[in-house]
């Protein structure tokens, strides 16, 4: 019966008062919600972050690949560093057409099939990368909230069996508990705002950089395709 | 994910320490210490329909009892009264005449002025009523300027004795100045005699200072107020006014008492059915009324009850109805308000 216990009237109403004073349900909703603002926050930092280093890394290779550097060249020198991006789709399309010229076409419609699928693959753990933790984002969004009010009901339910127990109504008593409760809504709406924001904003980004890998899929697949078809000709001729 | 968890933990403690700082004491809301205070809500009649009171009347009822007081007893006291110290004599009631004396002194002074001229034996038995006044003159300064006119009179009777003497012989009543003086002695003088006495006077003597003086001393006399203490309106009561009326002509009937007697009289009228023309059948009825809500007198049809037998047959229905329901039942505290009342029955409220 701890928590029944109310702050006297006049008492401290500083925010870490009202955390003391809280009830372990409050404290508890009130610790996750924390770490889940702290981990938000580090979600945030970290995809701000490695998506302005995509953006960057997506520019510098269309830069090498649009040059005119031979891509025999461009595979050598990236195969032999752990790429991402374009970089990777790239790396991953080259090695199944090293690998099938290699050993002979046999053939070649089903070469073309091979290297899309490779690139498919590519681009789908490079997305998955490029997405991953966006899930936290967008569940503490939805959810922090409901576990802040989750707090608050059960911090007000605890304060209002206090006022009970104390049989007095007077708002210096009623307040304390009032106020310490939604604390916790206070801090579910902290951890939820930036979280939607940042999800909106970093799913966003995300789509528009797997787009741009897409199409650079597409358009390095058509040139292999052209390469194929060349190959071909030669051979029959 | 290092940077990205770093930096958020930074941000964190950043953010809580701000908000534990500004946050912590928020300033508690300042409430003015106002006591609260009943408010009531008051007709304005009650105002404007009271009586008017003394205003400078105090606020309670009855002035504040004060406190009794034992009074204090002689010891060995064998006679009876309020003194502090036991005496024998019967205490001395106030004398009251002394004022009537003032009043009366100013005409003996005069008076005596043209008698000495006129009869030098008549005014040796004078002087005794002149002594009364001197010390009235002591007490008065009207009589001061009669002092002065006194010696003048006295060498003008030696050196010009025939100027005045003419005045003097011209009236033959002169017993009558010896007969006024009379009165002061015995100390009853009353204004009204004093006056006439004085009038007489004046045509006898000519001296101007004397019939100077005797202005003055008129308007004085006049200006006196001569009214006895104990005069003035037949208030009996000690009680000072309250504020307001016993009896306010202010009481209104509540509309729900309006109502309770319009029903009572309602009950015990047979409206008239049956009969054309409705509106013409509207009769206003007004009765005085007792105070234990009889009837005081016949009521009086004021309106309606014309010439028709449908009329008539209202007004007697209506009028039947008031003395049916006599001992009307109302507020006996606002009788001034239904003591004289006036009813309208109208036939065409009843369907």
């Amino acid at each position: 019966m701890d928590e029944l216990t109310l702050a006297a009237p006049g008492s401290d109403v500083s925010i870490w008062a009202l955390f003391w004073q809280a009830g372990w349900v409050v404290k508890l909703v009130m610790i996750g919600l924390l770490a889940a603002s702290v981990w938000t926050w580090a979600i945030i930092v970290d995809k701000i972050i490695s998506y302005n280093r995509m953006r960057a890394a997506l520019n510098r290779f269309e830069q090498v690949f649009w040059s005119g550097q031979s891509l025999e060249e461009l595979y050598r020198t990236l195969s032999e560093r752990k790429t991402s991006g374009m970089g990777a789709i790239f790396v991953a399309a080259m090695r199944e057409w090293k690998k099938s010229f290699e050993k002979g076409v046999k053939s070649p419609l089903s070469l073309q099939t091979r290297i899309d699928k490779a690139m498919d693959l590519a681009l789908t753990r490079e997305m998955e990368r490029l997405e991953s933790r966006l899930g936290f984002l967008a569940s503490v969004g939805s959810s922090a909230p409901f576990i802040g009010l989750f707090g608050t009901v059960v911090g007000i339910m605890t304060s209002f069996q206090a006022i009970a127990g104390s049989k007095s109504t007077n708002l210096a008593v009623v307040a304390p508990g009032i106020a310490e409760a939604l604390l916790a809504t206070a801090l579910g709406l902290l951890a939820a705002i930036p979280a939607v924001i940042a999800y909106n904003k970093l799913s966003s980004d995300a789509g528009k950089i797997g787009l741009r890998m897409e199409g650079f899929a597409d358009e390095f697949s058509a040139i292999l395709s052209r390469q194929i078809d060349e190959k071909v000709a030669q051979k029959a001729a | 994910m290092k940077v990205g968890l770093t930096s958020s933990l930074v941000l964190h403690v950043a953010a809580l320490g701000f908000g534990l700082v500004s946050l912590s004491s928020p300033r508690s809301m300042e409430a003015a210490n106002v006591e609260s205070f009943p408010v009531d809500i008051v007709p304005v009649e009650e105002f404007s329909q009271s009586v008017a009171g003394d205003r400078q009347a105090p606020v309670a009822e009855k002035p504040a009892p004060q406190p009794t007081s034992k009074p204090e007893t002689v010891e060995d006291a064998r006679n009876i009264g309020d003194n502090t110290v036991d005496l024998d004599n019967a205490p001395t009631p106030n004398p009251r005449p002394r004022p009537v004396e003032t009043a009366a002194a100013p005409p003996p002074a005069p008076e005596p002025e043209p008698t000495p001229p006129v009869e030098q034996p008549k005014n040796e038995p004078q002087p005794p009523s002149e002594p009364a006044p001197v010390p009235a003159t002591e007490v008065t300064p009207e009589p001061e300027p009669k002092q002065e006119v006194k010696p003048d009179p006295a060498p003008e009777t030696t050196v010009a004795s025939k100027p005045e003497g003419e005045a003097m012989q011209l009236p033959d009543s002169a017993p009558s100045p010896q007969a006024r003086p009379q009165p002061p002695q015995a100390q009853t003088a009353k204004a009204p005699e004093r006056k006439n006495s004085e009038q007489p006077a004046k045509p006898r003597q000519t001296a101007q200072s004397s019939t100077e003086d005797k202005q003055l001393e008129d308007e004085i006399s006049a200006l006196l107020n001569r009214d006895k203490p104990s005069g003035g309106g037949a208030r009996r009561s000690t009680e000072q006014a309250a504020l307001g009326g016993r009896q306010t002509t202010g009481a209104k009937l509540a509309q729900s008492e309006i109502d309770a007697l319009r029903s009572q009289v309602q009950r015990c009228w047979n409206p008239p059915v049956g009969a054309a023309e409705a509106d013409s059948l509207v009769v206003s009825i007004r009765l005085k009324l007792k105070p234990n809500g009889e009837l005081d007198g016949t009521p009086e049809i004021v309106s309606g009850g014309g010439s028709s037998m449908a009329e008539r047959a209202a007004a007697d229905a209506a009028r039947r109805a008031v003395m049916r329901c006599a001992p009307f039942n109302a507020p006996a505290d606002k009788y001034e308000a239904w003591a004289d009342v006036q009813f309208n029955f109208d036939p065409r409220d009843m369907f």
